[in-house]
């Protein structure tokens, strides 16, 4: 693998999140020849999802200080002759900030010195298995980490001070075993019962301890660590939305596998509660009265077809959505269902846009079930890479860990003619596309940036339990205070391939304000309680108890215009991380227009051959045609014989 | 005439280094042919063979290639999702490809297990024998070794030139996956939503909208 990439290329794609990889797919697919690169050692930047050891190193990447020498500048002299100049791309990654750890799960003494993940021991590190050897060293966080258990009302910014050095050891294994073991006498550092707490840690056990079989620890979590797809974003799909479509349309959807979501919920007066959407769930439901049931039906059905009523709501123009929900004789009970759970606006949204929200939602029902939602089996992070391995099997090269150093920009024309990677490779290429996030200070000085706040927790049962522990749910949890924005709760369970059994893997997204613990913290004590506290009281626990939360926020760079950005050629197109949103149609919008712009005459992501319509039976010999290509336009039909690898029905004896 | 019982679908995954032969067993097990100038496959995810087992078993194969991404060793996690077995291939007349056969294994068993967390039967094939330039190959009791050092279920000497033990290698895998799969049957997830499949959207798309 000491082979050196390739140097002319069509389109050189940098960032592997979810736009740049819809247009990897797209430009791959009408037969330019792609190169696809990411300077970190995963797919999906700020879309990725992470295996829980993964996600401590992420951290542990982000906590370290800047002061990583770069030796770049490879002699980019004579790269670039005088009729030539450079744009300099970011070295580093700035675009996650405030990362907090908290682990309340409580530290078992005997396991301790085996707290590493299943299957993450390698024998033979190298480049191929790069990524897994990052996991390696999961177990151990900077024990500055403390701080945060021993003073919990520490500001953020304290905890960025890390100076101890921290070898990802990618390619150095003995290392990485010693750091492993180390952190196996140091592993205290992680529960929040250290310290104070010392004394009363061992009563509480003996306590609980036969009470709580299923009592779930941080080696658990660590061990289990696979089973985790912690997701950066947290995002669903709309059944009718256009990341579906584009999925089924482009027939990427063959790699990805979907569930569900299977509760719309709602948070009133403190309490959790489930919100009938569908025609079978208000009138099922046992919260409603008879006349809620009749006046919910009657308000959403006019909302399916709102257009077709002007004099319904032409009057209320002037009022914000949930002021017209007022007048329209709901109860509150109804009121909140409908601004909250339904339309998942904030209270100030227009009148139209609530009735537009409202009517999406509906539209989306009984698509695929009985919400307007899919997530994603193994995460959100899976999709980037579903349209990568598209890309891939067109022909696009892929290079992860590979960082870029600059543009070369001919000064005459002003259109960007190559990249300069960091091994001082020169990589030509007629069209440029590159995230955000790679893009220098300079280039990036008129840009004025939002931010989303997140937390990651991982729970020991659901905010709401229900007959089946296997519940995918979303809740809205409305602001506290007017002016305040609305917190936005995925809850997944282990069924998605997100989790280990017996947890529940939360996300919590809204715009930020300040920093993602100050924004989401009240939400998250208002939904859950600490592992540690609970242990000493003796009765049941109402609320689902924390095992560990991430906090961090993360740069939202969607909405920003092209002439934001300084001096970029026309032929460099930008995309965006993540928004905040809850769907995904911003990406996919994004991706179209910018492969509009770049090929207007082509066609985006039409549907490739289904290979399994090129069948050769083992029994009868066919001859191939001689002097074809592998391209076999077989006609694609929906008959039984495109039936999908994973059926299940395939698997059981008929 | 009677129908067969079962019916088995099993996704394999084809590794190794570049240019050892991959797509040509690939092609010569599924295509039944050996091209020594083919051009890498472009548009296909992976090749479909279908094996008449015994009178009661069908089982297809799902042959799956490392596409563009195979030099820089960047796989997706698309392509090792679900699979149940694959061979790891390494080129006879080149040692270097010899050597990363264990950093092939160890990658695959870090990313891909059983639902009951048990590693994927592996099968070991070494290339090319037919160019009799075998330096390791002499000494199979060395591989023996190797193979149970490393977890693989068994090696064969193959060429795709020759059709030398393909067909034998396959019978080996797809032996240890069926032995393997009775206790995997409870792990089917059984409300899992695929979109191309239960949307009436599929057909209509414009080029099969007419067939």
């Amino acid at each position: 693998m000491a082979e050196s990439l390739p140097t002319e290329f069509d389109v050189v794609i940098i960032g592997t999140g979810l736009p740049e990889s819809i247009l990897a797919a797209a430009c791959s697919r009408t037969g330019q020849r792609v190169l696809h690169i990411d300077s970190r050692s995963y797919y999906g930047g700020n879309w990725a999802s992470f295996s829980f050891s993964g996600l401590l190193s992420w951290v542990k990447e982000y906590q370290q200080d800047s002061d990583i020498e770069e030796e770049s500048t490879v002699s980019r002299q004579g790269l670039i002759p005088e009729t030539e100049e450079a744009i300099a791309l970011r070295k580093k990654d700035e675009t996650i900030q405030h990362i907090e750890v908290f682990c309340y799960a409580s530290q078992d003494q005997d396991t301790e010195d085996n707290v590493e993940e299943i299957g993450a021991l390698q024998r033979n590190p190298s480049s191929v298995a790069s990524t897994t050897i990052t996991e390696l060293d999961s177990a151990c966080l900077p024990e500055e980490r403390q701080s945060y258990f021993t003073d919990y009302e520490m500001p953020a910014n304290h905890t960025q001070k890390s100076d101890k050095e921290i070898s990802l050891g990618i390619t150095d294994v003995e290392e990485s075993l010693e750091k492993e073991k180390d952190c196996g006498d140091n592993t205290c550092i992680h529960t929040i019962l250290g310290g104070h707490k010392d004394e009363d840690k061992h009563t509480v056990e003996d306590n609980t301890g036969q009470a709580k079989k299923n009592r779930i620890t941080f080696s658990h979590i660590v061990k289990e660590g696979r089973r985790f797809n912690i997701d950066l974003v947290s995002k669903l799909l709309y059944s009718q939305g256009l990341l579906i479509d584009l999925l089924i349309k482009s027939n990427v959807s063959r790699y990805a596998e979907f569930k569900n979501v299977t509760r719309i919920l709602a948070f009133r007066e403190g309490k959790v509660e489930q919100v009938p959407c569908s025609r079978a769930d208000v009138f099922n439901s046992k919260e409603l009265t008879m006349v809620e049931k009749r006046m919910l039906m009657k308000f959403l059905t006019f909302c399916l077809d709102y257009e077709q009523h002007p004099d319904e709501y032409q009057g209320f123009r002037q009022c914000s959505f949930s002021e017209y929900l007022k007048t329209k004789k709901l109860t509150p009970n109804l009121q909140h269902f409908i601004l909250h759970s339904i339309a998942m606006t904030e209270s100030s949204c227009t009148i139209i846009d609530g009735l537009k929200a409202t009517k999406k939602f509906l539209q989306c029902l009984g698509r695929f079930g009985n919400t307007p939602f899919l997530f994603p089996v193994y995460g959100q992070g899976e999709i980037p890479q579903c349209f990568c391995r598209m890309c891939a099997v067109f022909g696009g090269i892929y290079c992860l860990r590979h960082k870029i150093q600059c543009f070369v920009v001919d000064k005459e024309s002003g259109r960007c003619k190559a990249i300069i990677d960091h091994f001082g490779q020169r990589i030509n290429a007629k069209y440029f596309i590159v995230e955000d996030s790679y893009l220098s200070e300079e280039t990036c000085s008129n840009v004025h940036y939002k931010q989303i706040s997140r937390a990651v927790l991982i729970t020991d049962q659901s905010v709401l339990k229900a007959d089946s522990d296997q519940q995918i749910s979303i809740l809205l949890v409305p602001p506290a205070e007017p002016g305040a924005c609305a917190v936005r709760v995925t809850e997944l369970c282990s069924s998605t391939m997100t989790c280990m059994k017996d947890t529940y893997l939360v996300h919590l997204t809204c715009s930020s304000s300040k920093t993602a613990r100050e924004d989401l913290e009240s939400v998250v004590n208002k939904l859950f309680t600490p592992y540690a506290e609970t242990e000493t009281n003796k009765e049941e626990p109402t609320k689902p108890r924390l095992l560990w939360a991430l906090y961090f926020n993360m740069r939202d760079s969607s909405g920003i215009s092209r002439s934001s950005y300084n001096g970029l050629p026309s032929n460099v197109y930008v995309c965006s991380g993540p928004d905040g949103g809850l769907g995904n149609e911003h990406a996919v919008k994004q991706a179209e227009t910018l492969f509009q712009e770049i090929f207007p005459s082509e066609e985006f992501c039409p549907p490739p051959p289904n290979p399994e319509d090129i069948i050769f039976d083992g029994d009868d010999k066919q001859p191939e045609v001689p002097g074809t290509n592998n391209i076999i336009m077989a006609t694609i039909d929906s008959s039984e014989e495109s039936k999908n690898l994973e059926s299940p029905e395939k698997h059981l004896p008929h | 005439m009677q129908a067969p019982h079962k019916e088995h679908l099993y996704k394999l995954l084809v590794i190794g280094d570049l240019g050892v032969g991959k797509t040509s067993i690939i092609k010569r097990y599924v295509h039944q042919n050996f091209s020594s100038h083919y051009r890498a496959t472009i548009g296909v995810d992976f090749a479909l063979k279908v094996l008449h087992w015994d009178p009661e078993t069908v089982v297809r194969l799902q042959l799956w290639d490392i596409a563009g991404q195979e030099r820089f060793g960047n796989m997706t996690r698309v392509y090792y999702r679900e699979a149940m077995g694959a061979f790891i291939v390494f080129d006879v007349t080149r040692p270097a490809t010899f050597e990363a056969v264990a950093k092939w294994k160890s990658d695959l068993d870090s990313k891909l297990s059983l639902p009951n967390g048990k590693p994927v039967s592996v099968v070991l094939l070494a290339n090319k024998c037919d160019q009799g330039k075998d330096v390791l190959i002499n000494n199979g009791l060395k591989m023996d070794q190797f193979c149970k050092e490393h977890g693989f279920v068994g090696w064969f000497e193959t060429s795709a030139k020759e059709n030398i033990n393909i067909d034998e290698a396959s019978r080996c895998l797809v032996k240890h996956i069926l032995a393997n799969e009775c206790d995997l049957m409870e792990s089917i997830e059984p409300d899992v939503v695929k979109p191309h499949l239960t949307s009436s959207k599929v057909v209509s798309c414009s080029g099969c909208a007419k067939s």
